[in-house]
């Protein structure tokens, strides 16, 4: 089975600790820092022994990110990490890929063969 | 008879209760719309394929500019330039992919 883009890893290659944060950041597209910090805060606002008990937790349950995975681009990372947050609006984005595609395309379209029928026309002439 | 039924009922909500709604919910977060694997292969193909075709229209349509750089207005509205053609066609006939 190959790597699946919609789970969550730990991103060792811009870990501080274990790379629960970055992870964090890879899945969902915030910058590392502030999710660092916001944790820090979190830590020090009162939930002393419960943020360190969770982050161990998910160092120790999640896998790490797959290999294949790592030298993605940054175009694709951020197209996986709209997935992850709305498929349905990536879905959407697509589509609307498509249909500029479509109207462009149509757009050559209409100039070859209208530019065709001229050229005929202008040979005609030449007659 | 409170003292009995009191206890009972709590440990009920407890040990009953309160995994049903615990697994009620992880049921419906189950269930929940996720992506399969061959939705997910099925996006990523399209998404590739859409950026393909988009750098390919954009080398077309960058050979047609350099072709003809007014190729759009003339896509646009062939009516127009064909009229505009008529009337100047006797001194410039406009000449296209030249």
């Amino acid at each position: 089975m190959s790597a699946r883009h919609t789970k969550f890893y730990l991103d060792k290659q811009n870990k501080k600790w274990k790379g629960v944060c970055a992870g964090i950041a890879d899945y969902t597209g915030v910058d590392v820092t502030i999710i660092r910090i916001g944790l820090v805060i979190l830590t020090f606002v009162g939930g002393f022994p419960w943020t360190l008990i969770a982050y161990w937790l998910t160092a120790w349950m999640a896998p790490v990110k797959p290999y294949e995975m790592a030298n993605e681009t940054p175009e694709q990372t951020k197209f996986w990490q709209g997935v992850r947050a709305s498929p349905a609006r990536t879905v959407r984005d697509v589509r609307s890929r498509f249909r500029e595609i479509d109207r462009r395309l149509a757009e050559v379209e209409t100039y070859v063969t209208s530019s065709n029928s001229r050229l005929a026309r202008e040979i005609e002439s030449l007659r | 008879m409170e003292d009995v039924i009191i206890p009972i009922v709590i440990v009920g909500m407890l040990f009953i209760g309160l995994p049903w709604l615990v697994f009620h919910y992880i049921t419906r977060w189950k269930t929940a719309a996720t992506l399969t694997n061959e939705d997910e292969k099925l996006m990523e193909e399209l998404y590739d394929l859409a950026r393909r075709l988009d750098d390919r229209m954009c080398s077309i349509e960058r050979i047609m500019t350099a072709e003809n750089p007014n190729w759009r207005s003339i896509a646009c509205d062939p009516a127009a330039t064909g009229i505009e053609d008529r009337t100047v066609g006797s001194t410039a006939p406009r000449r296209i992919g030249l």
